[in-house]
């Protein structure tokens, strides 16, 4: 029979040490800062290192793995740095960054009310589609807040599209007040309509 | 006692935007009666009083919830051949494009995680020798690994059912087993001692790293599972533990591309498969 079979060596090699891992992360080669990223949520010290690395890492499978070490960590320090890149003007960083937060719950619960009162647009637009991960009643109250004094309909429109998923009937003043302040915008009406819609079927289910 | 047809619209809707971000799945209009009755039978099953409830319990995967759910909508048993348009495209174009890299007599690995009962590893073994008329000219290695050690006994064991049985012709199975009483069947022990068993969780990279490079991965219907950093973190090591130019299988209802951008889609006349790009040393 062609079929082989060989002894399949067990047990991991050793852990790499943490000083050559933050060496790795900024000098190595792509192979070796591959690696260094993957072992650096394990290494204490390595989000500084990785700040560093992140901004200057031209390989997206190093950067892959790099986000992905700081949503292990799962830290108020890699949750900072992972927030600062949504600030990013690379869409890539962005991406990536939106990414590991999205998996971050612990982490995010605390940190959206800051953020969805950010002065940037931009990241008060993200952080909607963060709330998403949350339990429906804290992402209804903090998108319900939101849309009550947010001028920008963008803003708007991303936390009523998050409220049309998750939002309970506690939404449903606020997406009131919402249409009215934005009645001539069809768009957001037609959206608005629609998480109301949605929330209402909860309601005037027969088996609710 | 909640009733079939029971979801209205706007549920509907809901559930199936859920769904699709948090699975891939993707189910239309047409399909709302199918997915109508596995709600209903979630929901009586979980004792949800109503979708509102029901789908708070899913969303936060309350007990598993989300495994449950789309055990509803898949396969969940494992048989000899299942989903064989793969196996197909391993021998058709996979193996063909992986040989480019290769001289005769190199080896040929191939890794079936998770590998369950042993079906699948098994399957790929078979197909190989019965289809692929370069088999003897390479080593092929062949493991197969599981996180739960019970169903790799059972694997070493090679025991089967008739159900497992049912996509093989009464050829196969009077070449590759030994019938055991009325209801059972063994696999040859050629076979069994050709194909490797050992346990590994693939999200734990300590107990990914040591198996080595592949040339092909089998990695169907488990990623559908797992929540957003344990897909994220699988995909890295299963990326790791491919060749450059490697392929990797999932289940027909999977996709990588909404897990990670690691890899490449490949489309064949057969099966979409991701691949680690060659490049990538």
């Amino acid at each position: 029979m062609p079929l082989v079979r060989k002894p399949t060596g067990k047990g991991a090699g050793p852990a790499p040490d943490a000083s050559s891992v933050l060496a790795n992360l900024v000098s190595g080669s792509a192979d070796e800062r591959w690696a260094a990223a993957r072992a650096a949520a394990d290494v204490p010290g390595a989000v500084t290192a990785m700040a560093a690395a992140l901004r200057n890492e031209r390989d997206s499978r190093v950067r892959e793995a790099m986000f992905t070490s700081l949503a292990r960590m799962g830290t108020a320090e890699s949750a900072d740095l992972l927030i600062s890149y949504l600030r990013s003007d690379n869409a890539n960083l962005r991406a990536g960054a939106l990414d590991s937060l999205r998996i971050m719950t612990g982490q995010m619960r605390g940190l959206l009310p800051r953020l969805l009162g950010d002065r940037d647009v931009d990241i008060r637009i993200l952080s909607c589609e963060l709330a998403r991960i949350l339990p429906g009643p804290e992402a209804t109250a903090l998108l319900s807040t939101l849309i009550a004094g947010e001028p920008e309909p963008n803003v708007c429109a991303a936390a009523i599209d998050v409220l049309a998923e998750v939002g309970g009937p506690a939404a449903l003043p606020a997406l009131a007040a919402c249409a009215q302040r934005f009645s001539d915008n069809p768009f957001l009406c037609f959206a608005i309509q629609t998480a109301t819609d949605r929330i209402n079927s909860q309601q005037s289910s027969p088996r609710a | 006692m909640p009733e079939a047809q029971a979801l209205n619209e706007e549920e509907f809707r809901r559930l199936c935007d859920f769904l699709y971000r948090r699975t891939g799945m993707v189910f239309s209009e047409a399909k709302r009666y199918y997915v109508e009755r596995r709600v209903v039978e979630r929901m009586s099953a979980t004792g949800s009083g109503s979708f509102a409830s029901y789908f708070a319990r899913l969303r936060t995967d309350a007990q598993g919830e989300i495994e449950q759910f789309v055990n509803a909508f898949t396969v969940n048993e494992t048989y000899f051949y299942r989903e064989d348009h793969q196996l197909l495209c391993l021998t058709t174009d996979l193996l063909k494009e992986r040989l480019r890299h290769k001289r005769k007599g190199d080896s040929i690995r191939i890794w079936s995680a998770p590998c369950s009962t042993g079906e699948e590893p098994y399957s790929v073994a078979m197909w190989l020798l019965e289809n692929w008329p370069l088999v003897d000219e390479y080593d092929i290695e062949i493991i197969g690994s599981d996180i739960d050690t019970a169903v790799l006994e059972a694997a070493r064991a090679g025991i089967f059912g008739k159900r497992a049985l049912m996509r093989l012709t009464p050829y196969l199975i009077e070449k590759y087993f030994t019938r055991l009483g009325e209801e059972n069947w063994q696999i040859l022990e050629d076979l069994r001692t050709s194909v490797q068993f050992s346990a590994a969780n693939i999200v734990e990279l300590s107990e990914t790293r040591p198996y080595g490079q592949f040339d092909v991965i089998f990695c169907r219907n488990v990623l559908i599972y797992f929540d957003d950093a344990s897909r994220r973190i699988a995909a890295e090591n299963l990326f790791e533990n491919l060749l450059p130019g490697g392929f990797i299988c999932l289940g027909h209802t999977e996709s990588m591309s909404r897990i990670s951008p690691l890899f490449e889609v490949r489309r064949f006349a057969d099966a979409i498969v991701y691949q680690r790009p060659a490049g990538s040393t």
